[in-house]
């Protein structure tokens, strides 16, 4: 296990790093994140599973400015952990998987305001970053870029701790604790969470010509699938 | 034509990958912009340490635009810098250039990258990883990068071939199209998305008239959402809301 962590950490820092910090080639997205982490933790296919759900969920917010919106990376990093953790071999129960679905949304949360913090760190390098350039000393902007990209990566490190530890307490001794009739109630909620992400990516791309060809479309799909299932 | 060394444009090039490591509310990627630049002012400002001093502290002035469009901002003011080093142009004009550019170019940055092409990649990535995890890792990567890589570099050249070339870069690379065409894609795929995951849901209950009942509250739901999205209301709202919903229903 602590191995596993271990390799979490890691894997975090370089999301983390991805998500502002550096690069931005999209390594810190739920549906890269969190089958990793399944992985990492023992199982990929349940980790893909929370991630194509996660993926999509705050897409809507944009980070735009000084906004920040929700950190879907840390609630990846749960999410990940806690259903490889939470799976059996049949898989991830419809109980389990809303549960860690709607919990990540606390990690979400948490990781924004970690983000808002960092930045605001970073705001005092910045300062100091001008005064020893005012000094004379010529790689204080190298310096100060290398110690906003460490806290950036550091904090990354901290808060995969955390979140995958989490996920892994959830799902060995808090889910277990529901019997199987509190799941399937629960499990009644999780049609709805992807359907979020759908009202998300219809949020994004809505204009006048848009909006008719997603009901559309979602009517098509719909209807295709009716009838194949029908035909067999 | 630039005078600088082509392994001084590599180190610049490399470098805006960390334009925003040290982001912050008061300059925001003023640092990120001085790191960037900084091979290039060392080149056109050698055994000039005074106006080089004075150079870099010219651009950890605020700065924030888009990360994948300041590469054309970059470049071009790398040109700017040239003429300033040569005494063909007034310092000022640097700052004037940048902040002038800025704006409009997070804006289209903002609209194309976060509004269209991201959304278009995540969910064609979600669809596919129905099929396989893998297949849904590739394609969100491939779309996004495809795009994103392409620009940055582009922009880039297109910024260090002047002010006129940046321009013309801008005008030829049609982000307006780009991003209604990229929110069409978005939209369908994101119906595609919707459909499947209301006919999963319609066939746990089974019949075809509550299949017909199942998508109906589906394609309601999403409408609600959106209606709830437009109020502002986030996604993390609803979903402690659906969270609250469940610990109800535990509770009885």
């Amino acid at each position: 296990m602590a191995w596993s962590f271990l390799l979490a950490a890691a894997w975090g820092g370089i999301c983390y790093l991805d998500r502002t910090a550096a690069f931005q080639v999209m390594l810190h997205r739920p549906l890269v994140v969190a089958p990793v982490m399944g992985a990492i933790f023992g199982n990929f296919a349940a980790g893909a599973q929370v991630g194509a759900v996660l993926e999509l969920l705050y897409i809507v917010r944009l980070p735009v400015g000084a906004s920040i919106p929700p950190d879907d990376t840390g609630a990846a990093m749960f999410g990940g952990a806690a259903a490889a953790a939470a799976s059996s071999s049949i898989g991830l129960d419809s109980g389990n998987f809303a549960a860690i679905l709607l919990l990540s949304v606390l990690c979400a949360e948490l990781g924004k305001y970690a983000d808002r913090l960092v930045r605001r760190v970073n705001g005092r390098i910045a300062h100091l970053t001008v005064e020893r350039l005012e000094k004379g000393d010529s790689l204080a902007v190298e310096n100060g870029l290398m110690a906003g990209l460490v806290l950036f990566g550091v904090f990354g490190v901290a808060l995969t701790l955390l979140f995958s530890g989490l996920g892994v307490f959830l799902a060995r001794f808090l889910l277990p604790r529901f019997g199987p009739e509190s799941h399937f109630q629960f499990g009644i909620l999780l049609p709805a969470i992807p359907l979020l992400g759908a009202a998300a990516v219809f949020s994004c791309s809505r204009t006048d010509r848009t909006s008719p060809v997603f009901y559309l479309t979602m009517g098509c799909v719909f209807s295709a699938i009716f009838f194949f299932r029908w035909l067999v | 034509m630039s005078d600088i060394p082509l392994r001084v444009r590599r180190r610049v090039w490399f470098r805006q990958f960390l334009l925003q490591a040290c982001w912050n509310y008061e300059g925001m990627q003023n640092v990120g912009f001085a790191y960037s630049i900084l091979p290039a002012l060392r080149d056109r400002y050698e055994g000039r340490p005074e106006e080089f001093s004075r150079a870099l502290k010219r651009h950890l002035e605020f700065f924030n635009t888009h990360p994948s469009m300041a590469t054309v901002i970059l470049g071009a003011t790398i040109r700017l810098e040239e003429r300033v080093a040569e005494g063909k142009v007034d310092p000022r004009a640097v700052g004037t250039f940048k902040v002038g550019l800025m704006g409009s170019l997070g804006a289209i940055g903002d609209s194309y990258f976060w509004g269209a092409l991201k959304p278009m990649a995540s969910v064609a990535g979600a669809i596919l990883a129905f099929v396989h995890p893998l297949l849904g890792i590739a394609m969100l990567l491939f779309l996004y990068n495809s795009s994103h890589l392409v620009l940055r570099y582009r922009g880039f050249a297109a910024g260090m071939g002047g002010e006129e070339s940046a321009v013309r870069f801008l005008k030829e690379a049609g982000f307006t199209g780009k991003t209604e065409d990229r929110k069409m894609i978005a939209a369908i795929l994101g119906g595609a998305y919707g459909g499947v995951v209301a006919s999963h849901t319609a066939y746990l209950f089974g019949g075809a008239w509550m299949e017909l009942g199942v998508f109906l509250i589906a394609a309601l739901a999403v409408h609600l959402y959106t209606v709830f999205f437009r109020k502002a209301v986030s996604p993390s709202e609803v979903l402690v809301l659906l969270l609250l919903i469940g610990t109800l229903i535990l509770w009885q």
